[in-house]
């Protein structure tokens, strides 16, 4: 059994039945996981060298992705740095709140209450996929570095 | 005892995920989970260029599903989120990397000084 099926058979209302857990143990246990990661990156600071790896991206290629500044993001959120935080990754700042919003709606749709939402147009997920692409070029030119870069 | 049973995630009005009606033309639905979640947590937090590959197979399904390709939309759908979920376990896989590494170093360093 791959691990991506043992995550579906956890996550899947089957597996989880055979645990046994409440409906909301997968949203529960994902908020937990995210909670404690950034408690602890809140606590060891990433603006220090040394205490996280390199992001492999930018180790391997020398060119910034589009998650390099996640962690310093992090740091600054938890610290209520908003500045901070959009100084080092914009697009996490601006993921960040999507996030939390697609886990609510998970969570209501896992407790009963789903809510409905239309499927986004095709044009706007390619569209999103440009922005990344976009925003991952341009981190790397030196004219919008100042503003894109970490 | 009402934590137990298996709640369905939707309301019975609103089709499952692998529709019924598979094959059939048009007739609404809604289009299977694109995983973009994943792909979009892959891409910030994983800082994997498998995001990208995952975020464009998320993109696809809403188009395919539209036009009708509900295989292909199906398709798209998991292979973005085996591919987020393997950027994940990658990205996972580093951190583990870093801190045995540190653990060996520290080790290393500690017994040189």
């Amino acid at each position: 059994m791959t691990i991506a099926e043992r995550v579906n058979d956890v996550t899947e209302a089957g597996g989880r039945a055979a645990l046994r857990l409440p409906v909301w143990a997968a949203p529960a246990g994902v908020a937990a996981l995210f909670l404690s990661a950034a408690a602890y990156i809140g606590a060891v600071n990433p603006h220090d060298a040394g205490h996280y790896p390199t992001c492999p991206s930018l180790w391997l290629t020398g060119y910034y992705c589009p998650g390099c500044g996640s962690l310093r993001a992090t740091h600054d959120l938890v610290h209520g740095n908003l500045a901070g935080a959009w100084d080092m990754n914009p697009l996490f700042v601006i993921v960040v709140p999507w996030l939390a919003w697609r886990w609510m709606k998970w969570l209501l749709a896992v407790t009963g209450h789903p809510v409905k939402t239309r499927p986004a147009p095709a044009w706007a997920l390619y569209a999103l996929f440009g922005a990344i692409v976009a925003y991952w070029i341009a981190r790397n030119v030196p004219m919008f570095a100042p503003f894109l870069a970490p | 005892m009402s934590e137990i049973p298996p709640p369905p995630s939707m309301p019975p009005s609103m089709p499952p995920q692998m529709p019924p009606n598979m094959g059939m033309p048009g007739a609404g639905g809604t289009p299977p989970n694109n995983n973009l979640v994943l792909a979009i947590i892959t891409t910030v937090l994983c800082c994997l260029p498998l995001g990208i590959w995952s975020i464009i197979k998320a993109a696809e399904v809403n188009g395919k599903w539209a036009r009708g390709d509900y295989q292909g939309a199906q398709e798209s759908a998991a292979t973005a989120k085996k591919v987020a979920l393997w950027g994940i376990g990658v990205g996972l896989l580093v951190i583990v990397l870093y801190v045995v590494l540190v653990v060996v170093l520290g080790v290393a360093g500690s017994t040189s000084n």
